[in-house]
This record gives structure tokens, sequence and C-alpha cells, in this order.
């Protein structure tokens, strides 16, 4: 039943009224000939009110005339009277075709290639490297098989670990595992020697496996063999051997800063304006014409991609530049201030070497000043290991 | 005649077909007083907003109440949806 009048629905259907005195004979003669009547409604004892479809609607007047009842048509419903609404409105029809077809046609494209979990490679490699791939901004979706693009790149690249490339809507999502790079590893039955991988004094030098080459006290530079991967006995002669053991050694890291007296350091007034253009691929408009008002200025630029739900990215991206107003003012530091600045840099940028902050043994401070500016050397002394294993080559 | 009657009548017993299709009695579905479906009905003898009276193949049925409406009518089926206050039977046929 329901079936029968979405099929109605589909196809148009009229809301009629009947009048006439003889209704329940035209009603029982509908039902012999197989025509559908729903929601009928009696207004009155010769008014009839009944729903019933455009096809059954000529065989009804024909059936009204035999039992001589007036029929009217009140109102039309369905899909081809709403269609039949719209007929005038051609131009409506083109546009919104138009926008279909233009939506269906962007859809086929990548418009944006966003990459997660990079963190030592940058984005503009990787871009650079599926652009050699033959995947970049605007190509063709069907075009792209993942798959071998994928194997593609990891047999290319030895710095990832895993790559995955999805394509999502409009956008190709790139996920990344970065691998991390492995020292060298040497057996055990291999001969080796051990060196310095940094300059210093060495304190302690205990040699489980070979002969030290150096002493407690010797400044060594990098890459010097600090033990020795063969022993020497008075039988055997000379025998190579896997060397193994640990040195440590007081390295010194060493930080310059200079600081004039005089400086500009330019502040923000708080002032700023916004600015608006539009970039289309590479084409760019500019929704404003003059220049920024402020003599000096900050520009932050912010861009933000189109996107029509939550995949579907379009390739216009909207350009929003921020000038902040500078002031410059002159600075005048006195030598304590300067010394204090200086030094405080040095040891920001040291401690940014240095692993561990327990092993500091002694911190030296050397100035050097002039009528321009204050030069501060800083220097850590630091307790390390320097020890790696070097393969002896024959 | 009788008897041959009675054997098919057990035939469809036996085969469990519904008794509203096996026979032309009507059959009278009432959900609350609101709702009435009447199956197997032969033709509408009367409709008024407030009665309507149908004819069946063993008689006629009268149902009285306010602002009834044929909701769907087909062949077959009928649905009155409305006020309904009453219905009464008419019998015409002796079996």
């Amino acid at each position: 039943m329901y079936i029968k009048i979405l099929k109605n629905y589909l196809l148009g259907y009229v809301r009629i009224t009947i009048e006439g005195y003889f209704i329940e004979r035209l009603m029982n003669l509908c039902l012999k000939k197989g025509i559908l009547l729903w929601k009928s409604n009696r207004k009155k004892s010769t008014l009839l009110e009944t729903n019933l479809s455009i096809e059954d609607f000529k065989r009804m007047t024909e059936l009204a005339k035999q039992t001589k009842c007036k029929v009217k048509i009140k109102q039309k419903k369905g899909l081809p009277f709403i269609f039949h609404k719209y007929k005038k409105r051609k131009i409506f029809f083109l546009f919104l075709c138009f926008i279909i077809i233009g939506i269906l046609c962007l859809s086929n494209f990548v418009w944006n290639i966003e990459i997660i979990g990079n963190t030592t490679i940058s984005r503009e490699e990787m871009l650079e490297t599926l652009k050699k791939e033959g995947l970049t901004i605007g190509t063709f979706k069907s075009k792209i098989d993942t798959k071998a693009m994928v194997n593609k790149i990891r047999l290319d690249r030895n710095d990832l670990a895993w790559i995955g490339i999805e394509l999502k809507g409009t956008n190709a999502m790139v996920k990344i595992v970065e691998a991390d790079k492995k020292p060298e590893i040497i057996e055990e039955e291999e001969y080796c020697n051990i060196i310095a991988t940094k300059a210093g004094r060495i304190v302690k030098i205990n040699a489980l496996n070979g002969t030290p080459l150096v002493k407690e006290g010797d400044i060594v530079q990098e890459g010097t063999p600090l033990i020795g991967g063969w022993l020497e006995g008075k039988y055997t002669g000379v025998r190579y051997v896997h060397a193994n053991g640990e040195v440590t050694a007081k390295v010194w890291y060493t930080a310059t800063k200079k600081i004039p007296f005089n400086q500009t350091v330019a502040s923000k007034t708080g002032n700023k304006e916004t600015k608006y253009s539009v970039r289309i691929n590479n084409f760019t408009i500019n929704f404003y014409k003059t220049l920024s008002k402020f003599q000096k200025y900050d520009t932050i630029e912010e861009t933000k991609k189109l996107k029509l739900f939550s995949d579907f990215y379009l390739p216009i991206e909207i350009l929003k530049n921020t000038n902040y107003e500078l002031v410059e003012n002159q600075v005048v530091y006195t030598k304590e201030e300067a010394k204090n600045q200086a030094v405080e840099e040095a040891k920001k940028q040291l401690e940014e070497q240095i692993e561990e902050k327990e092993t500091i043994l002694n911190t030296y401070f050397n100035y050097q000043e002039t009528e321009e500016y204050v030069e501060a050397q800083v220097t850590y002394e630091v307790l390390e290991k320097i020890g790696t294993k070097e393969k002896i080559v024959f | 005649m009788k008897k041959k009657k009675k054997k098919q009548n057990r035939f469809e017993e036996w085969l469990e077909i519904p008794k509203e299709i096996s026979t032309e009695k009507p059959k009278l579905t009432i959900m609350g007083f609101e709702e009435l479906l009447i199956e197997n009905y032969k033709s509408i003898l009367e409709y008024q907003d407030f009665y309507v009276r149908l004819s069946t193949y063993i008689g006629i049925i009268n149902i009285n109440g306010f602002e009834l409406k044929l909701n769907e009518m087909t062949n077959d089926d009928l649905l009155i949806t409305g006020k309904i206050e009453s219905i009464d039977f008419e019998k015409t046929v002796d079996e």
C-alpha cells in the first residue's frame, strides 16, 4: 500500500473534489476498474474529496460522466508537477548542473597533501620526493597508484622506516615513520680499535681487552686511537683482538657571545592591520592596493585552505597577512649588564649541547672588553666517556 | 456437494491457509478506537461523514462514528480512520 502511494508521488497525483448524488456508485465503479483512491473524505453529503494518481484521472472522468458527477482538481502534487514548475527557470537549472559537474570534476584531483610524522625530514623535502613519483597538488586521482609509489619511495629513501599514502576525498595523507640511523655494528669476532669521539684530557682508561695507547693526563684529539686492538706476547707475537674498554675524559665546551653596548631593540606597539588575498594554484589576487601605513612592521602570513565538508579540499587558499607595527628603541647597556647578558646567552647555548648536566665539573669565564662591545667566553668542563669502536682495516 | 466442501475444508486446514483467503468471510481488524481495517468486502453501499455501510459476501457491516475517512481503498481491503463509535452487522445469507 505504501509502496503504491510512493509510486504515485513519484509519478504525480491530484487531489480532487467530486460532486454529485451517486458518489457511492462512482466509488464502487472505481474499485471494480482498479482505480486506487486514498485519503477520501466526505465533506458534505454530495461532496467527496480524494486523492488520485494522474494515470487514473482520465478513466475517472469517464466514469464520473456516467454517474453524472462533477470533478474538480484541487491540488497537484508529486514530482512531475515540481519539474514542470521549474521548467521556466532554465538558467537556474543550467547553473545547478554546472556546479554539480564542477564539483564532480574537481573531486577527481588531489588538492592537498598532508604529511604526518616527519620530525627531521622537512615537509618540502618530502613533497619533492613525492613529486618525483608523480604525486603533486593537482594530479589526477586515478593516475595515482599508491602501492607502487610506496614501494618505490621505500626503495629510494633509506631514512624512512615506513610510508603510507591514503587518498581521502581530495586530500592525500602521507604518513611516514622515520628510521633511526643505527650505529655500525661491529661483531665480536672482528678486530677493532677504540678511538676518541671528542677532543679532551684523559682522566681514566680501563682496557678490558687490547693494549692501551694513551695514559692518564694525555690530551687527545678527535680520532686518536685510545685502545689498540692487538695484544703482544713474548712467544705469540702480535695477535689481533676485539678491543673493549672504557675511557673517560674531561671535555671542554666553549661558547662566545658578543654584546654591543648600544643596541636597537624593536618592540610591538600593539597596532596591527590585516590584509587578505586569495591564491588559486600559483596565481594571487590581492584585495588591497595600498602599502602598509606603518613605517616598520613585522608581517605574519597565514594560509588557509578552503574545503567543503571534512576532506574535500578546494584548490583555493586564503592568505591572511597581519602587519604589526614596530618601534625601535635605542638601548644603552652598562658594562655589567652587557656582561651578564653575554654570559647568560652563552650558557644557554652550551646547555643545549650537553646531555647530562650532573657531570659538569667546572665552568670558566673569560671576558674581553672594548669600547663598543663585551665578548664573553664560557667554558664548561665535562666528564664524559669518549670511546667508540672502529674496525681495523688491514 | 456438502461432503466435497467438507473435504476441501479439511485440506485447507491441514495446509493452514488463512480463513480470509480460503473463505469469503470479511476480516475486521481494529487498532485502538480510531483505525479499522476491513478485508474481503464487496462494495460500498453508503459513505457519509458519520456513517459507513459496506456490503460483504455474507452480509452488511455498519460503522457509526464521527469524521470517518477512507484512508486506503483497494479491491480487497479498506482502512477507515476516525472516531469509531459502533460497529454492527446484518446477516443476509444463511449457511
